[in-house]
């Protein structure tokens, strides 16, 4: 296979998109754990009562799936150009 | 495909379709939570209010007998969003389905060892969803690999199993239980919540519909095997129902309405008995499911509302590999959840919101194509069809105004995952280039936002401190959400999906 720019791009697209989506995935499941505490995991996280917990749900939801479809873009990316 | 079944095997459809896992689950919160004995009532109201929907979805079967079933129909009737919010909302009922049929297979695993040892029950009922996680992905691999379901069956053993809890019921002389609600009429709002509550316990019939591409003489036969198979259910569900609160007193129970009863008329066997059987219908369901959600979800993909890679087929299994499993990752996250009363509420509020599209594409297809051959039609048309959509906003509406959190909870997270579907949708039109463009923008900015916070706490400016670990967590976001940023922004690919 000719290595040109294309292959090249086209190449780290897709790891940079692996890696978002897997950043995006870690943090909904960060968000599903603060929320509801599987295994007394929020102790283990010392998450204590005061925390925001409803407020880094969102944070993480929102963050998680932002780059869940940014990296499926990435990885997806069509080889043609216009 | 071809027509090859006949009548008894288009009843058998329904009722297959019918009579499954839900009447194992759904009774329990509705007797002990919602209605008390009242809900005998509400089962007898939802018998009713699905034969009314029956109809519609009789016509339509007749008039348009072709594989899609209520995506078919909406198709039909509104074309563009409409179609592809019926066949999202099919979709999530589908997932939700799923897994509470997962759910339901953990909760009588713990059942049965209740009755054979205790110590081992402690840990299944504590483990539950991770049960229920073990038990879907064994049937994904299944599906994946082409494995056959087990088929019809099931309904003769079930309807023995049936036959002998009522005549046990009838041979213990039960005290008859009152089914009126009281008081009257702040009863009825339990009634009604307990109603759409155990709405899912009809909905399997519709299985019959899906299949409309494989029945002979569809036009005739597929309506008397909807309306056979409504008017079989109805008394059979009320029976079930009726006998099981007449020797279940009220109060807290722990373990399953139906497999409680079971005990009580058939001491030593009976809980015994119903816990294997219910075991067998959620693992039918579960498969069953994970089918029909891969299915609709190729539907929408060859339409190109949704990726192409979901018709993927797997190489050496011919199954559509992606699609299942793509469906099934969501099917473990609800099942880890772990909210019984919440995705029972789900999925019966994804299905009457469905039912309500079809009875509206009834009334609409009447108009829009009034010459359209019609085998059946709807009797007492338009007082069916707007009978069903006013029942269906009824059983939407009525958990809310009991109060019931569980219902409120399965509701909101309905209107977000609705909003997510138009969303998609309306992106869809827009088109790939431009959503990426968007994305990356957004991206960007959340790389520089997070990179700028990094710098500020470290050097003082804000007065949080981070551990080593968070400190380099945020330097990788930042430079990941940067790096994917301008990728998105500089793409080239101006197609849409």
């Amino acid at each position: 296979m000719r290595i040109t720019i294309k292959v090249i791009r086209k190449a780290f697209a897709a790891a940079v998109g692996v890696a978002q989506s897997t950043m995006g995935m870690l943090a909904v499941i960060a968000a599903y754990i603060l929320h509801s505490d599987p295994f007394g995991l929020r102790a283990w996280l010392y998450v204590n009562t005061g925390f925001p917990v409803p407020l880094y749900v969102l944070v993480l939801i929102v963050f998680g799936f932002f780059s869940i479809t940014s990296g499926l873009f990435l990885i997806t990316e069509d080889e043609e150009s216009p | 495909m071809r027509r090859e079944l006949g009548f008894s095997d288009a009843l058998m459809m329904g009722l297959s379709g019918s009579i499954g896992f839900e009447i194992f689950v759904l009774m329990d919160y509705a007797y002990f939570g919602l209605a008390g004995s009242s809900m005998v009532l509400s089962l007898l109201l939802g018998g009713l209010i699905n034969l009314l929907i029956m109809f519609s979805y009789c016509e339509l079967s007749a008039a348009i007998p072709k594989v899609g079933g209520e995506y078919t129909y909406t198709k039909a009737a509104y074309g563009g969003p409409v179609a592809f919010i019926s066949g999202c909302l099919r979709w999530l009922a589908s997932v939700f389905g799923a897994s509470l049929a997962a759910l339901v297979f953990a909760r009588q695993l713990s059942y049965l060892f209740l009755r054979v040892s205790p110590i081992v029950q402690s840990v299944i009922s504590a483990q539950a969803p991770l049960i229920a996680i073990a038990v879907i992905i064994i049937l994904t691999a299944l599906d994946v690999k082409g494995a056959r379901k087990v088929g019809p069956m099931i309904v003769i053993t079930f309807l023995a199993l049936f036959a002998i809890f009522l005549a046990s019921g009838l041979w213990h002389g039960l005290t008859p239980p009152d089914v009126i609600p009281k008081p009257l009429p702040e009863g009825l709002s339990g009634v009604f919540a307990a109603t759409a509550y155990m709405f899912p316990m009809f909905f399997g019939m519709r299985a019959l519909v899906a299949g409309a591409a494989q029945i002979k003489n569809a036009e005739k036969n597929i309506p008397r095997a909807i309306i056979l198979s409504a008017l079989v259910i109805m008394p059979l569900y009320f029976g079930v129902a009726y006998v099981a609160v007449g020797v279940v007193p009220l109060g807290d129970f722990d373990e399953p309405l139906l497999n409680l009863a079971a005990e009580n008329l058939l001491p030593g066997a009976g809980g015994i008995l119903f816990a294997i059987a219910g075991m067998v219908a959620s693992l039918s369901a579960l498969g069953t499911s994970i089918a029909v959600q891969s299915s609709i979800a190729r539907g929408m993909s060859r339409d190109g509302y949704l990726p192409k890679i979901l018709l993927s087929v797997h190489q050496r299994y011919g199954t559509p590999y992606v699609a299942t499993i793509a469906g099934s990752l969501f099917i473990i996250f609800l099942s880890a959840v772990g909210y019984v009363e919440f995705l029972g509420y789900a999925a019966s509020f994804g299905s009457i919101l469905v039912f309500a599209l079809v009875n509206l594409s009834l009334l609409r297809l009447r108009k829009k194509r009034p010459y359209l051959k019609r085998a059946f039609k709807a009797p007492l048309y338009p007082f069916t069809p707007i009978a069903g959509v006013v029942m269906s906003v009824v059983l939407l509406v009525s958990p809310i105004f009991f109060g019931d959190v569980n219902a409120i909870g399965a509701l909101m997270s309905g209107l977000g995952l609705m909003a997510m579907v138009l969303l998609t949708y309306y992106l869809r039109m827009v088109g790939r280039y431009r959503v990426q463009v968007a994305l990356g923008g957004i991206g960007l900015v959340m790389g520089i936002l997070t990179a700028l916070l990094t710098y500020l706490i470290e050097t003082g400016f804000v007065p949080i401190i981070l551990s080593p670990v968070s400190r380099y967590v945020l330097i990788f976001f930042s430079v990941v959400s940067i790096l994917a940023g301008l990728l998105n922004v500089t793409a080239r690919t101006p197609k849409i999906f």
